[in-house]
């Protein structure tokens, strides 16, 4: 048995810094739980930088303008409160990262450079050259290290465990000792990050994005708010999928087809590749569609040309794309093109999160950040450099909420915890002794290849009520699913389990958002819906769960200064 | 059908032992492929770590026939064709390993936070207000805020592998002059004396994590900038750092080595005498002549006019 | 084939025994050496520790020196061929202009058209094994012969690019074109510890114990590397070494031109593998 009274899961940026600012309560037991160690988390793929109105690049750059881009990205779906609040935060949450010891670029003056990026109106990327995401992770760990954070490093998380609306703790697996623990908790945040993995093969995500907290929140009676939609992020490599980060059209890549067309001429006249990314993603698969790409079928690409940007620039300013081009796709792009296709990148929805000041969801005690959370700040589609800002602005609010939440709390009766962690011990035992069955990789490439063709890009009524069918069926397969490995320690077999539930889980919730949602907004585009619909779709989805029941609801987007119109860029 | 076999080195908790797993070749594939495939097709059990594929998280090094990896990023007909079409998985040598080719981080952490590193921030920065730093200060801390902490340097280093008790993994040593390096930094001083004890002057110089490290760090070299900074302060007193400067004053006086004045002024009297039995082998040998005093080489002038322009330079 | 050649301090010292045992290789091979006269200290690894530019300029002026014959740089040495190595990247990368007004008040010049090889290198390169071959009166039958590579030769590979670090095969290859029979054994790229031998003594001495160890164990009847740092290491250390492992097998540590001058004909007592500290006894008898 273990106890805390904050106990953050997941040691991404937003977990990192959520247990950075609970752990400044000196008297608060505080602990960071994460299936990984810390720096391996998805926050070190973000490539391109972090937003924030410093005004270094562009004096005239505002809060107004940030607030407004980041609505219209969200395509309205984003509400307008938290977004305000967010974008208040940013430049203080970015100097505090410089304090920390980010390295970032700089601009003449010796202040943090900024650069263009997609749906921005003014340059207000804060990046260390490509790489920023990677520098964050590993500054908040640092400074994790220096604050004393206790880190549980290679716990998965099993369970959160809910007795009349309130968090009792968690069951987590000590993987190192190879034991089942039930912990107590007067407070949880959740930040174990997205769910991209339900595209295994087609995401720029790491194998650990299975939306674990996600799962665990939905079956703890937490709802998913906006799950439909996902972001597919324009330029993943053609072969694997890994990401080419948004700065490559920020500095100014060209996005070319088989004609050696700068095609986005005709689906953004004016932002050109600069377009937001699910407009871009969905440029780019209409070319693939309309044959003007490269390749056949899911082969297919277009071309990513940084050419005239000249070998000094890319190999100050991009020198990971170059890398990964070469290593990935054996391309060095100072030569030639680059292969690239959209690949699922983010989860715009997520733990349905009620109060964006403290990050609170409806079950007192459990708190949720970053991308397994959903505020809504990006809405229907998220702006490229709103992630980092979103973990380390929230990040810091969950960890204050969990804190103040944690002060006004008792520890919960330890039975209800050991009697979850019982049942799981139960559970370890009768998979592990299955013969037969489907097997968990063949079920987690079948749940891929049916959400990349059915629930992908553009989306139709009959394709996802197919895809529907489909994930009931691996459901239903999951039930038997043998887990052939006994041995407690690391049982990698065990976790990949657990995760594949995960993923069946999100993924069901996924495809109902998508499926009842007959509009196209954002990155949520229907070819039998192709127009947004806001007199009956200016609202959050909320799908709950009890059992293996799903349930879905509705609430108001809030509406304060921007009112809905229509999305030119 | 060309087939390959992956030899891994496996350790289920409590027992090792050797597992070969027979694959069918593809091109264009790299060694996770391999290691995924067979946890998919033929082995569930099989243990190791991965995440982001693409070389920039850290958790899939393993050690491929002797030599630390990122297994995302290399390429396996590469690795065939440098090795042959059996290859042998091992987990990263150095750690503790918990179970096949996954191995225990949680060491290295403490012994990172032991030499603290973390920004500690000049007096006039201040959370609210942020840092200031040039470009090109920036370019200074650049190369090693890449590192990703995969620990394939200290899997390679041959003084961890001799003795970990009085060295730092080389990752540690990068991170450390990072922060001396780092202008936003105040505690370069704290820093250095922090490592003086903590082997600074015992890297045995192979370049094995120069050679190893995916991410073009040079550990290396960084522990000579550490060591040029604390000769600067003034640390000149451990027989590390007299060996390194006895080199430069024989060349300033003679041009060569002096091997018998090198024991001296390395490890001093004391020191010396306790290696007697060695010399007097040697002396037996015929490899040790006390009186061989080398003259100024030719062109000695030439030497001495160098090293003044050096420090002319270098002062300017 | 005419080098500059560079000796290095040891031959002077320690190991001059190899200087006579190269001398009389490369004479037998038709290689012709002319020492570099002038030639100061490499830095030995060390130096760019107490002052990077110091020993940049120090081997700019051992590489002009070699360019003033015009000939390109040979050593037997694996850290002197590193550090020049080295030296000359830097100077082709960057530091040429600086370095160059230095040595200009010395009335040197850098120029960068003298290359810097290795005895190895140029044996298993453009001299060529067949030639060597064709060169051998006593093959060395039966000898089976442990190739230590030492570091400074293969790592770092952006500097020292000959072959792969990871898979080097030149000594194996030089071995067979002797007559002798390459053992594989574990320490075979591993660091000899030489440079760290005064700061990290006890470590020096355990992994000469392991390496001489691992080589016997691998049925080795000596070592042979191209590095005379490594050489002395490995040897004279070994007592102490084979105590810190419990070993007990001595085994003769010999620089890669007395392995060669064996072959060419050349006595033991030619070559001064009679100066050896460890295994001389047994080798001398195994070669009778």
């Amino acid at each position: 048995m273990e106890n805390y009274d904050v106990l953050v899961i997941g040691s991404g940026g937003a977990g990192m810094r959520a247990a950075l600012e609970a752990v400044r309560q000196k008297d608060l037991r505080v602990g960071l739980m994460t299936k990984m160690f810390p720096t391996r988390s998805a926050t070190g793929c973000a490539q391109g930088g972090i937003n924030g109105v410093l005004k270094n690049m562009d004096p005239d750059d505002s809060l107004e303008k940030h607030i407004f881009d980041t609505v219209k990205g969200s395509d309205y779906l984003g509400d307008q409160d938290a977004i305000e609040y967010f974008v208040r935060q940013m430049p203080d949450a970015i100097r505090e990262l410089d304090y920390f010891g980010v390295p970032f670029s700089r601009d003449a003056e010796g202040r943090i450079a900024q650069r263009n990026f997609g749906g921005a109106s003014s340059p207000r990327t804060c990046f260390s050259a490509d790489v920023t995401g990677h520098v964050i992770l590993h500054t908040l760990y640092e400074q994790c290290l220096k604050h004393g954070v206790k880190i549980l490093t290679e716990w998965y998380l099993l369970q959160i465990v809910v007795k009349n609306g309130e968090l009792s703790g968690v069951v987590g697996y000590d993987m190192k000792n190879g034991s089942i623990v039930p912990i107590t908790a007067k407070a949880i945040v959740v930040a174990t990050g997205g769910a991209g993995r339900i595209y295994w093969l087609r995401t720029t995500n790491p194998f650990t994005s299975t939306g674990d907290g996600m799962a665990a929140c939905l079956d703890a009676g937490i709802a998913l708010k906006d799950p439909e939609f996902i972001q597919f992020h324009p330029t993943g490599l053609a072969d694997t999928g890994i990401l080419m980060s948004e700065a490559s059209r920020g500095e100014g890549g060209y996005l070319l087809n088989n004609q050696g067309e700068r095609f986005m001429s005709r689906y953004a006249p004016e932002k050109m590749e600069l377009a937001t990314r699910d407009l871009v993603s969905q440029a780019i698969e209409t070319e693939i569609k309309e044959g003007r790409g490269f390749g056949q079928g899911l082969s297919a690409y277009v071309q990513l040309d940084l050419r005239h940007l000249g070998r000094e620039k890319i190999l100050e300013r991009l020198p990971q794309i170059r890398e990964l081009a070469i290593t990935f796709e054996q391309v060095d792009p100072i030569e030639q093109p680059i292969p690239i296709r959209p690949s699922c990148h983010y989860t715009m929805g997520g733990i349905d999160v009620v109060d964006y000041r403290t990050c609170a969801t409806t079950v007192t005690g459990v708190y949720a950040a970053g991308e397994a959370a959903c505020v809504s700040i990006h809405g229907a589609n998220r702006l490229g450099g709103n992630s980092l800002a979103d973990i380390v602005a929230f990040g810091k609010f969950a960890g204050k909420g969990a804190a103040d939440c944690a002060r006004q709390r008792v520890i919960a009766e330890p039975s209800w915890v050991n009697a979850a962690a019982q049942s799981w011990e139960e559970r370890f035992s009768l998979v592990t002794c299955r013969k037969t069955g489907a097997k968990i990789s063949d079920i987690r490439d079948r749940l891929a290849e049916i959400m990349w063709n059915n629930v992908g890009v553009f989306r139709t009524e009959t394709e996802m009520a197919e895809a529907s069918t489909t994930v009931d069926q691996l459901i239903q397969e999951y039930q038997t699913v043998p887990v052939p490995n006994a041995n407690k320690v690391y049982n990698t077999t065990f976790v990949n389990y657990i995760e594949l539930g995960s993923m069946l889980t999100v993924a069901k919730a996924v495809v109902l958002g998508a499926l009842h949602r007959q509009e196209s907004r954002g990155s949520h585009c229907r070819a039998d819906f192709p127009d947004r619909d806001d007199v009956n779709f200016l609202k959050h989805t909320l799908i709950s769960k009890r059992a293996a029941d799903y349930n879905i609801a509705y609430r108001p987007v809030v509406v304060t200064r921007h009112q809905p119109a229509e999305r030119k860029y | 059908m060309r087939q390959i076999t992956y030899k891994i080195e496996r350790f289920d908790g409590t027992r090792k032992f050797i597992q070969e797993y027979s694959l069918v070749h593809q091109p264009g594939k790299t060694i996770l492929w391999g290691l995924i495939a067979i946890k998919d097709t033929m082995d569930p059990t099989l243990a190791f770590t991965a995440a982001c594929r693409s070389a920039v998280c850290g958790a899939c090094a393993v050690r491929v026939n002797g030599q630390a990896v990122l297994a995302c990023e290399t390429s396996l007909d590469t690795t065939l064709d440098r090795f042959g079409d059996v290859l042998t998985l091992a987990p990263l040598q150095n750690f503790s390993v918990i179970r096949d080719l996954v191995v225990d981080w949680e060491e290295k952490s403490e012994r990172l936070a032991a030499v603290k590193t973390w920004l500690m921030p000049q007096d006039g920065f201040s959370a609210q207000t942020g840092c200031r730093q040039t470009g090109s200060d920036f370019k200074k801390i650049n190369t090693q805020a890449g590192c990703i902490l995969c620990g394939a340097c200290a899997s390679e280093c041959s003084k961890l592998t001799a003795n970990s008790a009085d060295f730092l993994e080389p990752f540690t040593y990068s991170k450390v002059w990072k922060f001396v390096a780092d202008t936003r930094d105040q505690a370069a001083t704290e820093r250095i004396k922090g490592i003086l004890d903590k082997g600074l002057w015992k890297c045995l110089h192979c370049a094995e994590c120069i050679t190893k490290c995916p991410k073009g760090l040079a550990p290396g070299e960084d522990i000579a900038r550490l060591r040029r900074f604390s000769l600067r302060m003034g640390h000149d007193d451990s027989s590390g750092a007299r060996h390194a400067l006895a080199f430069l004053q024989d060349i300033a006086e003679t041009g060569r080595l002096n091997e018998t004045k090198l024991s001296m002024r390395s490890i001093g009297v004391w020191g010396s005498i306790k290696k007697l039995p060695l010399a007097l082998r040697l002396l037996r040998r015929g490899k040790l002549n006390p009186f061989h005093l080398p003259r100024k080489v030719a062109g000695h002038d030439q030497i001495q006019v160098i090293l003044k322009a050096v420090k002319e330079s270098e002062q300017a | 084939m005419k080098y500059a050649f560079f000796p290095g301090c040891v031959l002077e010292g320690a190991a001059k025994e190899n200087y006579i045992a190269t001398t009389k290789v490369a004479n037998a091979l038709g290689i012709e050496l002319v020492e570099i006269p002038g030639w100061s200290c490499c830095g030995a690894s060390h130096v760019q520790d107490v002052d990077e530019l110091a020993i940049t300029a120090l081997n700019g002026r051992n590489l002009a020196l070699a360019e003033a014959m015009g000939l390109p740089l040979l050593t037997v040495c694996n850290t002197c061929t590193l550090m020049l190595r080295k030296a000359k990247a830097q100077l082709d990368n960057g530091q040429k202009e600086k370095v160059n007004q230095i040595l200009a008040k010395a009335n040197l010049h850098y120029a960068g058209n003298s290359e810097v090889t290795h005895l190895l290198w140029v044996i298993a390169g453009d001299y060529g094994l067949e030639k060597l071959k064709k060169l051998v009166r006593r093959p060395l039958t039966g000898l089976k012969v442990a190739g230590y590579y030492g570091c400074h030769l293969l790592r770092p590979p952006a500097i020292m690019d000959f072959e792969d670090y990871a898979n080097p095969q030149s000594l194996e290859n030089l071995i067979v074109t002797l007559g002798a029979e390459p053992v594989d054994f574990s320490a075979k790229l591993q660091c000899c510890g030489f440079h760290a031998t005064y700061p990290a003594e006890n470590d020096v001495i355990r992994i000469t114990g392991r390496t001489n160890q691992s080589a016997a164990q691998a049925g080795a009847d000596c070592i042979v590397t191209p590095c005379p740092l490594c050489q002395i290491s490995l040897d004279i250390n070994q007592q102490e070494g084979l105590r810190a492992v419990e070993g007990s097998r001595e085994l003769p540590v010999l620089h890669l031109a007395q392995l060669i001058g064996l072959a060419l004909g050349f006595s033991v007592d030619d070559l001064g593998i009679n100066m050896l500290v460890s295994g001389r006894e047994q080798f001398a008898a195994r070669l009778s």
